[in-house]
């Protein structure tokens, strides 16, 4: 026999063995689900910030195959090729074979290589059934005109992402683990390998990539990736090319791609050839066992001679001995259970590689949040902990779970379960003891995990953090809240497996429990207060204004619930799991009804308690504000109304009058007060509408006189005695008591206005404390009713056009009071008129000192930072940017009242709110802020958010509130868009050079990430319906406008900008995009260069795409020539700079939020090309320096795709 | 008082393990011999609690234990045949848990009283050593020292000699008698010599019933006169098993030393007379048992 033959002899045993086990067939059956998924348009994939190709992306094409491949290769194949593979040579150790098989002429390579060549081509063959499966499915049953997203069959479509990236991935995760496995003979750190990958690929390696990553790093990260999918996304699919792209180009591998995959095979061979050699220095040894890994504190010694075989023994008699039994305590047994527990547990290799992981997993993924605009995170002790709490949770739930069962199959296992069950210990105890010993070890994982953030919170202070540790939010979030999910989940575990008795079936059922908990809180309904048994996503919404304020009650009943379910849960394992084994024979003896009645009689009491918890959380949300009769109530509004009144064109406010009395603690306020309405228009109104909130009874009065209004579903339509005539006035009054949040939630989420003890925000743009005119079609509308999008004709501008923010009509004047306890600080709109304490009850006045729009209430727990004209409220831990955000303030009022329009009110506010919402809006006046946008960001030269985000809302005083822009496509751009574009002036003036590229890079990635190629439309014509909607409106919206800068000059531009605001912010025709550049146009120095660039950036979608290539460098004399080709790979016709540069370009003083400085060793030279779509051009640059790089537009003023792409690094 | 009333057990299948086993036992030892499959583990675990009969009780001083093993367990020493320990504890901690699981105390204390057990079962030079890394042997002893902890009332052993060196089986030997005389001891076995050294009264189990409740002596008694020995060629064999019941055919230097039972006519040619043994009389029971019931008994899981 040749020892090829040998080989392939050992490599067919091994494949026959192996596809005789039913976990491959159990990869097979769940793989060939996942193929009639997809053929059938059910499963769709999703690549992170955009789909590949829209909606209609062929599923057969080359990159949803390499997509699919190389998700399902990590996700699932990682799992059995470990198993399959790296289990070969222990098994094999297990059974003793080696020393028969190797006694015959079989050499030690041969068995190595052939049993991983039969393990491999084991899970080959299940692939190659899955990749025939999939092509059987898509191509024969799945074609024609209902199967839009099945393309034309093309064989390379599968094979080559299963070559590229399928088969350098089976090799690799084949591989490695084979080679743990002969080295360590321990199953456990061979089941390591993919979970360990399986975190550090999905958790960092895909998932980790913020628009500033070096892309350089970023390239390393894409080779150094396994699984692929990294190199897939950033080249292909992160930056939408378009449905065209996706359906029928091929997929070109790079050089270093492709030499990555194949060192990542090599990887794998390499692994094989050291379990070989391991293999056969084990046999040379005579080692048959295992290798001590540093885990194991004892090796395995011979017997001695002394104990085998000792003298006899001189002791005692039994009867000498005096022993005596009395039955053993309760907590004496239990306690000495754990503590056996606690020692087996903490001597297994599996915690110590389970434990760093789970650290691993839960501390990098605080630690790489990242904030608006990609910016660190500053991580206060309550942001640590609430971040970490979905990953710690599971990921020790899963720990609970195998160390449950395995404590729980321990004794029998060790055959230790006969003498263990005759101890007269009572079973109650020996489950306490159990229990309590793994707890203890959860404990254990979150002590650890405790002391871990409070060291990254410590060294980061000492790096120059300013936030410091603060163990409260650990104690309460996880002590508090993670706590009883160990312990209820550790008691249904054991009562699960009391009731199968099989490992398999209790991993199974804890396995489908965490899966459809993590699916139904990130994919689809959240799960209700009533079923999140593990409170997953409970601190997303923690704020350190006030933890628990929101959903504290719910949260408190859904833990006491859960808490409540321990005994019930193990009475039923006490009553399951007898130690003596059951006659077969008497189950139906067991089932009679009396029997079970009895049981069920038995059990009551401990099902009592959580059946009053489950129904005081289920019937309490019932009657909150989220429950079915207030979502039926909102149908019933739009039900009853849209019809009628969708499209009233309401008479004006002209006057706010409001008295609001609020109890923070109790969520309610007493609200009093009146609108003065005024007839702007030409003809009479007979009747009109008004829309309040559930808040029975509402004492309304017209013209001061008690009115009833017909009330439609919420929608009170008054009718006065004589029409409100052209010119006419009438006072609408009203008195009513509310609570906002009302009664208990139905599941985690955050609110967009709440009257807590932590802070108060309240808006008039929806009716939560304050009546709203007219008829609002959004209330009422969810999937089962939503409609398109109204279709705009071109020319819908032309005449009057409503505003798309605030109330109807013209702008009115205010005077709002608020009362509030003592100790807060309440904000409104306007100026504040007077402050008064009477009995601990503060009262407010804010009246509004120049018209406004719309108005809001912000109140809480304040400090002050008082800037030029302006004020921050922030809450007084949160003061680390304050200073910063407050310059921002002043600047922003200061220059934009220069470049837009004079700030017309006195003061301009901003005050911080709890993040139980997320969001930050320019109210006039009055901008509130959740407290992690701005207030806990970390700065940076790359990103700089609390300046950003200041500088942004603190725009939409002018651009939303001075000028307001109109309802229709292209609106929101001049509220959003030109938001931005002044947050990037902003920049410039304050900071310099610098910040303002970075800003424009970060906003730039937004827009190459977040569009949709297929579903983009023009900026004129973009009403935030569509996906991708917003980056357009936003970040689009800003660079155009920056862009508009160049084409016009700057002072151009402001000039146009400011007789455009005088325009149209005092009349009653609210402008769009286009009323906008007619003003511009006047101003424009080119009027058809305006027109070609409102063209193609207003009117048209496009997006230069730069790429250079041939660029060389050659010496002439005291110079440099630099030539190249550079070429517009994308679309729109565009001047831009070509640059060569030599050394850093900003030098680090600039740091630290003061303005940029350019490094004295910079130098640069550059020329100009204007390249239209698929355009190129050859460049040449004269340098007197040697130039280190070559890039396409180096100032950062033309938007384009790819921008990292555009430059080149000469070699050094 | 320990009394085994009629005890049935069938497993899935079916199989009967046991077919109407009736014992009553109050003090000294009681060995149970019988072949593998007889149905000797299945019976000591319904005595043990660990296994519910199909029918029929075991009653310990009046009160059904059989229904309510936790009434026995607090009088029960058991060592079951196959079994181990905690790998990562040392011995003295894997004693010392168990006699904290029983409830023994001793006036010097667990640690004390743990350390004298295994010097009883002369493992004390490896008491600090984890089980683990023990040969079967010690694993053996320190199960039998863990079963004598604590003075059960009852102690049930389950082929408790199985992997003990010959001095080490003696050394059992001799403790087991020592707690045999104030108590019940269930010995079960399929070694004849454990019985014959140890047990005052034997219960013969074959097939799931009890066909002997005697003494060693009662039942080579029953034999006496009726045992022949004698060498014979091995083509000799097949005649000589034609015309008498061969009880054991040792071979010997080439030969068949053969014993057979004659208990009516006269003896093959060149046979002696010999004092009946107690294995004649365990095979001859046994074999005879079997016979009754017209097959062998079936096999069941737990032997």
């Amino acid at each position: 026999m040749t020892s090829f033959a040998r080989w392939a002899a050992v490599a067919r045993r091994e494949l026959s063995s192996a596809l005789r086990r039913p976990s491959y067939w159990f990869l097979f059956g769940i793989l060939v689900l996942v193929a009639w998924g997809f053929s059938q348009g059910n499963v769709t994939i999703s690549s992170g910030d955009a789909t590949a190709g829209g909606e209609r992306s062929h599923i057969t094409s080359v990159f949803a195959q390499s997509m699919l491949q190389s998700v399902l290769i990590t996700a699932m194949g990682a799992w059995f090729l470990a198993i399959g593979a790296g289990l070969v040579l222990i098994r094999d150790a297990e059974h003793r074979v080696g020393e028969v098989l190797h006694s015959t002429r079989l050499t030690v390579r041969e068995y190595v290589w052939g049993s991983f060549a039969g393990a491999v081509v084991a899970f080959l063959v299940i692939w190659g059934l899955f990749l025939g499966a999939s092509m059987g499915f898509n191509h024969l049953l799945a074609t024609g005109a209902d199967s839009p997203q099945i393309g034309p069959f093309v064989p390379g479509n599968y094979l080559v992402p299963a070559m590229l990236l399928g088969l350098p991935q089976i090799v690799f995760f084949a591989g490695v683990p084979f080679f743990l496995g002969a080295w360590t003979r321990r199953p456990i750190v061979v089941f390591a390998f993919p979970v360990a990958t399986l975190l550090v690929i999905l958790g960092f390696l895909i998932s980790w990539s913020p628009s500033w990553l070096d892309p350089a790093i970023n390239r390393a990260l894409m080779l150094a990736d396994p699984s692929g999918f990294r190199w897939l996304n950033e080249t292909f699919l992160k930056l939408d090319r378009g449905l065209d792209f996706y359906n029928a180009a091929p997929l070109p591998p790079d050089t270093g791609f492709l030499l990555s995959r194949i060192a990542l095979a090599g990887a794998g061979l390499l692994a094989v050839e050291a379990a070989a050699r391991n293999t056969a220095r084990r046999l040379l040894r005579g080692d048959t066992d295992s290798l001590v890994i540093g885990f194991r504190r004892g090796r395995r010694e011979a017997p001695s001679a002394v104990a085998q075989a000792g003298p006899v023994s001189s002791a005692r008699t039994l009867g000498e001995l005096a022993m005596r039994t009395d039955p053993p305590g309760f907590l004496t047994a239990a306690a000495a259970i754990g503590r056996v527990e606690v020692r087996e547990l903490t001597v297994r290799a599996g915690m110590y590689l389970f434990v760093p992981l789970i650290l691993y997993q839960s501390v990098s993924q605080a630690l790489f949040a990242l904030g608006p605009f990609d910016s660190p995170l500053l991580l206060t002790s309550g942001a640590m902990a609430a971040r970490q709490f979905n990953t710690l949770s599971l990921l020790v739930c899963l720990l609970l779970l195998f160390y449950t069962v395995e404590s729980l199959m321990k004794e029998r296992a060790q055959r230790f379960a006969e003498i263990y069950r005759t101890t007269p210990v009572g079973t109650g105890a020996m489950l306490l003891g159990k229990t309590a010993g793994n707890v203890v070890v959860a404990a254990g994982i979150l002590a650890v995990a405790l002391i871990a953030s409070a060291a990254v919170i410590t060294v980061r202070q000492v790096l120059g953090d300013p936030v410091g540790f603060d163990l409260w939010p650990f104690l309460a979030a996880w002590g508090g809240v993670m706590v009883p999910t160990f312990l209820f989940w550790t008691a249904f575990v054991t009562a699960a497996f009391a009731l199968f008795r099989n490992r398999y079936a209790v991993y199974g059922l804890g396995l489908a429990v965490l899966i459809y908990t993590v699916y139904r809180m990130n994919v689809g309904d959240a799960l209700s207060w009533v079923t999140n048994w593990i409170a997953w996503n409970s601190m997303v919404f923690w704020s350190d204004m006030g933890a628990f304020s929101l959903d504290g009650r719910a949260l408190l009943l859904n833990r006491l619930l859960y808490l409540s379910l321990i005994p019930l849960l193990l009475a039923l394992a006490l009553k399951w799991l007898g130690r003596q084994e059951f006659d077969a024979t008497r189950i139906l003896h067991r089932l009679r009804p009396r029997a079970v009645l009895r049981s069920g009689v038995r059990l009551l009491p401990f099902a009592a308690a959580p059946a009053v918890l489950a129904a005081v959380l289920f019937f309490g949300g019932r009657a909150g504000d989220q429950g079915p009769d207030a979502e039926e109530a909102r149908k019933d509004y739009w039900r009853r109304n849209t019809a009628t009144w969708t499209n009233f064109r309401m008479p004006s406010v002209s006057h706010v009058d409001l008295d609001v009395d609020l109890e923070p603690a109790a969520r309610t306020a007493s609200v009093s007060g009146a609108y003065t309405f005024v007839n702007h228009r030409d003809h009479a109104y007979p009747e009109f509408p008004i829309t309040a909130g559930p808040w029975d009874p509402i004492a309304w009065t017209l013209d001061g006189e008690p009115n009833e209004p017909e009330d439609r579903a919420g929608l009170y339509v008054f009718t006065p005695d004589e029409p409100l005539a052209p010119g006419g006035s009438l006072t609408v009054g009203f008195e009513y008591e509310l609570q906002y949040p009302r009664g208990l939630s139905t599941r985690v989420g955050g609110r967009g206005q709440f009257i807590l003890d932590s802070g108060v925000v309240l808006t008039a743009f929806a009716p939560t404390f304050a009546p709203v005119p007219g008829y609002l079609p959004g209330i009422g509308v969810d999937e089962d009713n939503r409609y398109d999008q109204r279709e705009f004709p071109d020319d819908f501008f032309e005449g009057e056009t409503e505003p798309a923010l605030g109330w109807g009509g013209r702008p009115f004047t205010t005077k709002i009071r608020i009362t509030v306890p003592e100790e807060y600080t309440a904000n409104s709109v306007g100026r504040l008129v007077s402050d008064e304490v009477r009995d601990g009850r503060r009262t407010v006045v804010w009246e509004s000192d120049h018209p406004v729009r719309l108005f809001n209430i912000v109140a809480g727990h304040y400090a002050v930072e008082e800037g030029r004209g302006t004020a921050i409220y922030y809450h007084p831990e949160h003061d680390y940017n304050v200073e910063e955000m407050s310059a921002a303030l002043d600047a922003a009022r200061e220059h934009y009242s220069d470049w837009f329009h004079p700030f017309p009110w006195e003061l301009l506010k901003l005050s911080e709110f709890p993040a139980y919402a997320g969001y930050a809006q320019g109210f006039p006046t009055n901008i509130t802020f959740s407290e992690g946008i701005g207030f806990l960001t970390k700065s940076d030269p790359r990103s700089h958010a609390a300046f950003a985000v200041v500088a942004h809302e603190a725009a939409h005083q002018w651009w939303a509130n001075i000028l307001t822009p109109g309802r229709g496509p292209g609106g929101n751009m001049l509220s959003e868009g030109m938001s931005h574009y002044a947050t990037i002036l902003l920049h410039e003036e304050v900071h310099g050079d610098r910040y303002r590229i970075e800003f424009a890079k970060r906003i730039e990635d937004s827009y190459g990430d977040g569009r949709f190629v297929n579903s983009e439309r023009s900026l004129v014509k973009t009403d935030g319906s569509r996906r991708g909607d917003n980056t357009v409106i936003y970040d689009k919206g800003g660079w155009v406008m920056w862009m508009l800068q160049q084409e016009m000059g700057r002072e151009n531009l402001l000039a146009g900008l400011r007789a455009f605001i005088d325009a149209y912010h005092a009349g009653s025709d609210f402008p769009v995009i286009q009323d906008m550049l007619a003003v511009l146009r006047e101003f424009a120095p080119d009027p058809e260069a305006f027109d070609a660039f409102t063209a193609q950036w207003f009117f048209d979608v496009v997006a230069p795409e730069y790429r250079l290539s041939g660029v060389t460098k050659q010496r002439a004399g005291r110079s440099w020539m630099v030539r190249g080709t550079v070429e517009n790979a994308g679309t729109a016709r565009m001047r831009v700079e070509v640059a060569a540069t030599a050394n850093e370009r900003w030098s680090d003083v600039g740091d630290a939020g003061t303005r940029t400085v350019v490094s004295p060793s910079y130098r640069d030279a550059r020329t100009p090309v204007e390249l239209g779509a698929s355009e190129s051009a050859e460049f040449e640059i004269v340098t007197t320096f040697d130039p280190e790089r070559v890039l396409v537009d180096p100032d950062v003023l033309v938007l384009q795709l790819r921008r990292e792409a555009a430059v080149f690094d000469f070699p050094e | 008082m320990l009394e085994i009333r009629n005890l049935v057990k069938v497993y899935p299948g079916p199989v009967a393990a046991l077919q109407g086993v009736s014992l009553e036992a109050s003090r000294g030892m009681l060995g149970l011999l019988g072949p593998n499959g007889a149905g000797k583990t299945t019976l000591m675990r319904i005595v043990a609690g660990l296994l519910e009969p199909t029918s029929g009780a075991v009653f310990l001083d009046g009160e059904d234990v059989s229904g309510d093993p936790r009434r026995i367990r607090g009088q029960l020493g058991y060592l079951p045949q196959h079994f181990g320990f905690y790998p990562h504890l040392s011995g003295a901690a894997m004693l010392r848990f168990l006699l904290v699981l029983k409830g023994v105390k001793a006036p010097r204390g667990v640690k004390r009283l743990a350390a004298e057990l295994l010097e009883r079962v002369n493992l004390q030079d490896a008491a600090k050593r984890k089980v683990g890394t023990w040969s079967g042997g010690m694993r053996q002893r320190l199960g039998i020292a863990q079963a004598l902890a604590g003075n059960p009332r009852i102690v049930v052993v389950d082929e408790p000699t199985a992997g003990l060196d010959p001095e080490e089986r003696l050394r059992f030997y001799r403790l087991l008698a020592e707690v045999a005389e104030d108590r019940l001891v269930l010995l079960s076995t399929h070694i004849v010599e454990d019985i014959s050294v140890l047990c005052p009264r034997v219960a013969i189990l074959t097939g799931g019933r009890i066909v002997a409740d005697t003494t060693p002596r009662g039942a080579r008694s029953r034999l006496e006169g009726a045992i022949f020995e004698g060498a014979v060629d091995k083509h000799e064999m097949e005649a000589l098993a034609d015309g008498f019941e061969i009880t054991q055919a040792v071979l010997i230097e080439g030969r068949n030393r053969v014993r057979v039972h004659a208990p009516d006519g006269p003896p093959p040619d060149g046979f002696e007379s010999v004092a009946p043994s107690l294995e004649d009389a365990y095979l001859l029971l046994t074999r005879n048992g079997a016979a009754r019931d017209g097959e062998r008994p079936p096999e069941t899981p737990e032997s």
